[in-house]
């Protein structure tokens, strides 16, 4: 029995040194902003638009994809059964609720981790195992500035965006097959939808683009940038990034319905 | 005359490395006790195969780590005390060539050499263009600047890293395992573009390199060798 609770104490121990050196470095990087030189915020820049059109731009397609299919596949599937009871004013309801509120969050950020997640982690992992971030500390040059800011704010800007653009095309998307479907006149849907929309929405919206990006930029650099063993460790910490960027994605959708949907 | 690079005492270990947040990820016992001054316009070559802990010594001497014992004084200035931004500032001062180059990979060899300069000078585009454009010639890499160094050989590579390293014309170079993979030719060659000329004093630059080994050819140009050996140091010449 000592031995199963001491096994569980080390465990628990493990996790919480993992945690506490993950906060440790996103605390750094974000303290590392009021330490980059004029110059090298144009550098900064510059690949904060890199980071940008990989993360956001091309990922476009995807996200339209994604939505267009999900907002089809929902309202096709339930307004027949809505009909039924006479409840078709709530696919507004759901269309809110359930994807511009929950699952387009959620499916932006599972699509970004997928995409640019993985891509930070191999690509600082990379960088670390041929020595280029120690080259870039020995001429003077801040990994955080150069490689780990640019990307985590990348991300927020991208996911944020991403996160618009998904519910935009979610809610279209919904519009045309409650007109299919249900023969919802378009003026009617739209009525729906914006009676249950409300400014709460829009902000927990960003809000969690704010925290989803910032995961992802956070949680796949440090898993990249604390490879040690050489190339036969990237493909694990790809995978450590995308769980553990998965995991605290799901946590926190969890914590924010629960303590600030009412 | 104050030595440019001073290891007092210092404990020497293969395993001492830090992560992104100096936090030391293994502590060791140190291997082997260095005393070293490298005094001005010098070349000081250390020694040394890989279980000697010689390969640290470049990192001791930017303060990319600490020392398990003693103390390092680079320029004067022990650089690992130094708070974090005051110290990627210094270590502007110093020119350093890492052991496996260090070059970016999703940027030519001319934007690697831009880089420093960019990043961590207020000289105008234009005066970096032309400060890139003579250690480009100086480095004879005209001809292969555009390429990214997977496209590029080892020892176009090793050029574009030496270019880097003196970007900001400094007057310490660090070089770790500079002559790795070369021919005796291209060794010296770098050997003397580190070095920047002679002067009354010796070379214009001081030059700190440590390897396993020098070329024979470029023996006579180093004003000091020393060796070590795990528990070991020796002064050669």
């Amino acid at each position: 029995m000592t031995g199963f609770l001491a096994a569980i104490g080390r465990g628990t121990a493990r996790w919480l040194g993992r945690v506490g050196l993950l906060a440790r470095f996103a605390f750094e990087a974000f303290a590392s902003i009021g330490t980059l030189p004029g110059a090298g915020r144009r550098v900064a820049a510059r690949v904060l638009l890199n980071q940008l059109r990989f993360t956001a731009l091309e990922a476009v397609g995807l996200i339209i994809l994604l939505s267009g299919v999900l907002s089809y596949l929902t309202i096709s599937s339930t307004i027949a059964q809505l009909d039924k009871v006479g409840a078709s004013e709530l696919i507004g309801k759901l269309m809110v609720v359930a994807i511009v509120r929950e699952l387009g969050p959620l499916l932006t950020a599972i699509a970004v981790v997928g995409r640019s997640g993985t891509a930070i982690t191999a690509e600082l992992a990379t960088n670390t195992v041929l020595g280029e971030v120690r080259a870039l500390k020995g001429m003077g040059i801040d990994p955080y500035h150069y490689l780990v800011l640019p990307r985590i704010f990348g991300c927020v800007v991208s996911v944020i965006t991403l996160m618009v653009l998904f519910d935009v095309i979610a809610l279209l998307g919904g519009y045309l097959a409650a007109g299919l479907f249900a023969g919802m006149s378009g003026a009617r849907y739209l009525g729906i939808v914006l009676a249950n929309l409300t400014t709460q929405d829009v902000v927990l919206t960003v809000f969690k683009g704010l925290l989803f990006g910032a995961v992802i930029g956070i949680i796949p650099a440090y898993e990249g940038l604390t490879v040690r063993r050489g190339p036969t460790e990237i493909p694990q910490a790809v995978i450590r990034g995308t769980v553990h960027s998965l995991g605290m994605i799901f946590v926190l959708a969890a914590i924010i319905v629960g303590v600030l949907v009412r | 005359m104050t030595p440019l690079l001073a290891f007092h005492e210092v404990g020497v270990s293969r395993a001492a490395r830090t992560t992104m947040s100096s936090l030391p990820v293994v502590s060791t016992e140190p291997d082997t006790m260095l005393s070293l001054e490298v005094a001005p316009h010098q070349t000081v070559a250390v020694l040394g195969d890989e279980t000697s802990g010689v390969d640290a010594l470049g990192g001791l001497a930017l303060g990319l780590e600490r020392p398990l014992t003693g103390r390092v004084l680079t320029l004067g200035t022990e650089i690992a005390t130094l708070e974090r931004s005051v110290q990627l500032a210094f270590r502007r001062r110093v020119g350093y060539l890492p052991a496996s180059d260090g070059l970016l990979q999703n940027l030519t060899l001319r934007d690697n050499i831009r880089l420093p300069l960019r990043f961590g000078s207020d000289f105008r585009p234009r005066e970096i263009e032309g400060r890139v454009d003579v250690i480009v010639a100086q480095l004879r890499l005209t001809r292969v600047a555009d390429l990214r160094p997977a496209q590029a050989n080892a020892e176009d590579r090793r050029r574009a890293a030496l270019a880097r390293a003196l970007a900001f014309d400094p007057e310490l170079v660090v070089l770790e395992e500079p002559f790795d993979g070369l021919t005796d030719r291209a060794a010296a060659e770098l050997l003397e573009a580190a070095r920047g000329g002679e002067t009354a004093e010796g070379a214009r630059r001081t030059v700190f390199l440590t390897g396993p080994d020098l070329p024979a050819l470029l023996r006579p140009r180093v004003d000091r060798t020393v060796r070590m050996a795990r528990g070991r140091v020796e002064e050669v010449r």
